[in-house]
C-alpha cells in the first residue's frame, strides 16, 4: 500500500491495521501526515505555529508600531506553508523548524517558546547569519524571515504602520520625505 | 480593444449590430477589484501558486497577470495551442466582454511614414497600402474619445496628438531628461508616457486617482477600455446586441454570391451550436484568434497569407541603474504609467548591424520594504529598515520592432482542439537576426543613457524575451495592395469576400516598434466608416 493511499484509508477509518508492514521512517512521516490532515489542512501543529510565532515578533517586534503577532503573521505563514509552497518547501521547513528547540534546549535548558527573550534573540541572530552566509539552496531559515517580512507588510496593521495604506488617491514624483 | 470600437463605429452609424464575445460578461461594480486591499486577497497578491500552476501555465507569464487580474486571462488547458518543442511562444489571451483592452498597458503612440513606408524602402515582404496622412484623422477620432496624456515634443515619427496634460515625472527622471538633452540634443529624447488613463474628467468619465492596478479594472472608468467607453456609447445608440459566451466556430460562406451570410457560434456554456446572419462581418478577436477562425472556416486566404507573417515586439534588453541623491524624496501615488524616448536608430542614420529601431519604455523610482525580504537582521533596528526606501534607481525597457517573415505561421493543428471541439492553432515562431541585432544594441544605448545621467551599478536584463511574451502579436492577416500577396486591401477588407473585415493586429504589415493598440483602433473606426459607406452606395 502506498503512503498517499494508507494516509486516506486511515482518515477514513480510524483504523490501525496494516501499520505492522512499515518502517520506522515511513511510520514516523505517516504519523506526520496524519496528524496534518487532523489538523484541518494546516501545516503547523499548535507548537509549531506557537514557535513561528514568537519568531517572527522577535523578527518584527512590536515597538511604538504593531509587531508580527498584531499582524496575524504566524496564521499566514500556517496557510502559506499548507496551501501555497510545494510539499517539498514545506518539509524543508518542518525539518529546520525544531532546530529553534534544539538550540534553545542546549542553550538555556528550555523549548523556544519558554526561553527567555534574550535567548530567543541569540538563537534567531545566530540562525539569520547562518542563512545570509548560505551558499547554496534556500536555508529554512530564510523562508521563515521572508514570510514573515511579506505577511507583515501586507497586513493592515503592518501597512498602515509603513505609511502604505490608506492610499494617497494622488500623485507627486518628488515629495519631501517627513515621518517616513 | 477593437471589437468595442467596430460596435460604437457601427451603431453610431445607424447599423444594428450583434457583438459575439466567447466569455463571460463583465459587470463592473462586482468584476473590478482594483481597491482590494493585500490582506484582502487569499494570498496576498502571490496568487493561488497550485491552481495557477495547473490551468494557466502559460497565461501567467504575462506582466500584468496577478492574484486578482488572473481571471481574465483564458484557461490554458480550455483552450490549448502548440508549439514546435525548442521554439515556445507565448499566446496570452482574454475572452470576456471588453477582452484584453481590461488588461492592457495603454500606452498608445502614433506610427509615422517611417513606419508606414518601411516595407517598401527595405524591399522586405509588402508595402503597407496607406500612409499617415490617410490615419491622421483617424487617429484624432480614437484620441479624442479615449483620452490620452502625453506631453506633445514635435517629433516627426512620433506625432503628437491632442493630449490631456501630461503625467508628472519624478525627480530623477526629470534629471535624466536634463542630461540626455545635454548629451544628445534632438536625436535621444525622453518624453512622458502617452496613456490612455485621463488627467482630467473626459467624456463622463473620472481622471486616475494613482491607485496602481489597472489591470483589476477600474470603478471610475478612468482608463479606457471597450467596458469603460466604447461599448457604454454603443449601447446608448440603442442598436447593439451584446452576446457573451458566444464562441465563434466559423464564419458561414455563401459561395454563389462570393459572401459571408454570417456567424456560427457554440454557446459556451449549453455547447449548442446557433447561427446568426449579417450584411457585414468585423472579426476583432485578436491577431492569431481572427486567424484561427479565417483558417478554420477556409475562407479569405486565396494568398496563403493567413496565419503567416506573426509578429510580436521584441523586449528585455535595456539597462538598470542607481542615481544618488535625492534621499530626502519620494514618489507618492502609483503612476500608472512610465517615461518613453522615441526610437532614434535608422531615424536620420543608418545602422551597420540591422534595419529599424525600437523605443524605450521605463521609469525611476525608489524600492521599498521588498528589499527587507532577504536582507540580514533581527529586532527592532531591522523593523526600523521596513520603512525606509532604497537608492533611486532608472530602468529603460527596450521594445523592438520585429520584421514580417512568412515562416513566422500559425497553421490548424491536425488533432488538437479546444473545450468546444474547435482546432487549435499550431503556432512556429522565432526571432530573425534582426531582430536579435535590435535587442542587443538595447543593452548597448540603454547603458549610454544611463552613464550620460550619471549612473552607477548599470545592470542588463535577461532577454531576449519568448516571442509573443509582449502580447503585440500581429501581422496574421496583413493589408497590402495586391490580392496575391495580402489578405486585406487598404481598407481592412478581404480582397477574396468583400463583405468581410479584419480589424485587430492581423491586418499589420509590419510591427513598428511602438504600442500597437492605438493603430488598431485608428484603423477599425477608419474601416467602419468605408464599411457603411460602401453599404449606403449598396456596393456591399
Amino acid at each position: 500500500m502506498k503512503r498517499r493511499e494508507l494516509i486516506q484509508w486511515l482518515t477514513a477509518t480510524a483504523g490501525l491495521r496494516g501499520l505492522e508492514s512499515l518502517a520506522p521512517h515511513d511510520l514516523l512521516a505517516l504519523g506526520r501526515d496524519v496528524h496534518l490532515r487532523a489538523a484541518t489542512g494546516r501545516a503547523l501543529d499548535a507548537h509549531a505555529l506557537q514557535a513561528v510565532t514568537v519568531a517572527a515578533e522577535r523578527i518584527i517586534p512590536r515597538t511604538d508600531t504593531p509587531g508580527a503577532t498584531d499582524a496575524g503573521v504566524g496564521a499566514f505563514i500556517d496557510k502559506m506553508l499548507a496551501e501555497w509552497h510545494t510539499p517539498d518547501e514545506r518539509d524543508r521547513f518542518l525539518a529546520g523548524l525544531p532546530e529553534l528547540d534544539v538550540r534553545c534546549r542546549a542553550r538555556a535548558g528550555k523549548n523556544f517558546v519558554e526561553c527567555a527573550e534574550v535567548d530567543q534573540v541569540a538563537v534567531l541572530t545566530a540562525l539569520d547569519n547562518e542563512a545570509s552566509a548560505a551558499r547554496s539552496g534556500e536555508h529554512w531559515f530564510a523562508r521563515l524571515k521572508y514570510l514573515t517580512v511579506y505577511g507583515y507588510c501586507t497586513s493592515e496593521p503592518g501597512m498602515r504602520a509603513l505609511g502604505l495604506f490608506p492610499l494617497p488617491w494622488r500623485y507627486d514624483g518628488c515629495a519631501p520625505i517627513t515621518t517616513h | 480593444m477593437t471589437g468595442g470600437w467596430a460596435a460604437k463605429e457601427l451603431t453610431e452609424l445607424g447599423l444594428r449590430t450583434l457583438v459575439l464575445e466567447a466569455g463571460r460578461p463583465i459587470v463592473p461594480e462586482q468584476d473590478y477589484v482594483e481597491h482590494k486591499a493585500p490582506w484582502e486577497m487569499p494570498f496576498r497578491g502571490l496568487g493561488d501558486r497550485r491552481a495557477i500552476a495547473a490551468r494557466q501555465p502559460t497565461q501567467r507569464n504575462s506582466v500584468s497577470f496577478d492574484e486578482l487580474s488572473h481571471v481574465f486571462w483564458t484557461d490554458d488547458v480550455d483552450n490549448p495551442y502548440s508549439t514546435p518543442t525548442d521554439r515556445p511562444f507565448h499566446w496570452f489571451r482574454a475572452r470576456q466582454v471588453g477582452g484584453k483592452s481590461i488588461i492592457w498597458s495603454r500606452q498608445v503612440y502614433r506610427w509615422s511614414d517611417l513606419d508606414f513606408e518601411a516595407n517598401l524602402r527595405d524591399g522586405i515582404a509588402v508595402d503597407w497600402p496607406i500612409r499617415y496622412a490617410e490615419i491622421a484623422r483617424w487617429y484624432d477620432h480614437v484620441e479624442r474619445f479615449i483620452g490620452v496624456s502625453g506631453q506633445a515634443e514635435g517629433l516627426a515619427h512620433l506625432p503628437d496628438g491632442p493630449f490631456l496634460p501630461p503625467m508628472d515625472m519624478n525627480c530623477v527622471e526629470r534629471h535624466i531628461r536634463q542630461r540626455m538633452q545635454e548629451h544628445f540634443g534632438r536625436e535621444r529624447i525622453m518624453t512622458i508616457g502617452r496613456v490612455a488613463n485621463l488627467t482630467t474628467q473626459h467624456n463622463g468619465r473620472a481622471p486616475c486617482h494613482y491607485c496602481g492596478p489597472c489591470q483589476r479594472g477600474c470603478i471610475t472608468r478612468s482608463y479606457f477600455s471597450s467596458v469603460n467607453a466604447t461599448l457604454p456609447a454603443a449601447h446608448a445608440t440603442g442598436r447593439l446586441t451584446l452576446r457573451p459566451f458566444s464562441v465563434v466556430r466559423g464564419l458561414l460562406y455563401d459561395a454563389g454570391k462570393n459572401r459571408i451570410t454570417g456567424v456560427r457560434i457554440i454557446d459556451a456554456q449549453t455547447k449548442g451550436e446557433r447561427e446568426y446572419t449579417a450584411k457585414i462581418v468585423f472579426l476583432c478577436a485578436s491577431a492569431l484568434e481572427s486567424a484561427r477562425i479565417l483558417l478554420n472556416s477556409r475562407v479569405g486566404n486565396s494568398s496563403d497569407q493567413v496565419g503567416r507573417n506573426i509578429m510580436d515586439h521584441i523586449k528585455w534588453g535595456g539597462g538598470t541603474g542607481d542615481f544618488d541623491g535625492w534621499s530626502d524624496r519620494r514618489e507618492i501615488g502609483e503612476r500608472p504609467n512610465g517615461i518613453y524616448v522615441p526610437r532614434f536608430r535608422n531615424v536620420s542614420s543608418r545602422h551597420a548591424d540591422f534595419i529599424r529601431g525600437y523605443g524605450f519604455q521605463g521609469a525611476a523610482g525608489r524600492s521599498g520594504w521588498g528589499d527587507a525580504l532577504r536582507s540580514p537582521g533581527i529586532g527592532p533596528a531591522f523593523k526600523q529598515r521596513l520603512s525606509q526606501l532604497g537608492p533611486w534607481s532608472m530602468s529603460f525597457w527596450g521594445f523592438g520592432e520585429m520584421l514580417p517573415r512568412a515562416d513566422n505561421r500559425a497553421t490548424i493543428h491536425p488533432t488538437l482542439v479546444d473545450r468546444w471541439g474547435i482546432p487549435s492553432l499550431h503556432i512556429d515562431c522565432r526571432w530573425g537576426e534582426n531582430d536579435l541585432a535590435i535587442h542587443r544594441d538595447m543593452n548597448v544605448t540603454a547603458a549610454e543613457l544611463l552613464e550620460a545621467a550619471g549612473a552607477t551599478n548599470i545592470e542588463h536584463p535577461n532577454g531576449p524575451s519568448t516571442p509573443g511574451g509582449t502580447n503585440h502579436e500581429m501581422g496574421t492577416a496583413r493589408m497590402g495592395r495586391d490580392p496575391k500577396t495580402s489578405v486585406l486591401n487598404g481598407w481592412n477588407q478581404s480582397w477574396d469576400v468583400p463583405n468581410l473585415f479584419v480589424t485587430d493586429g492581423a491586418a499589420m504589415t509590419s510591427s513598428g516598434c511602438q504600442n500597437p493598440s492605438l493603430t488598431y483602433m485608428a484603423l477599425t473606426a477608419r474601416a467602419c466608416h468605408h464599411a457603411v459607406d460602401l453599404l449606403k452606395r449598396h456596393e456591399l
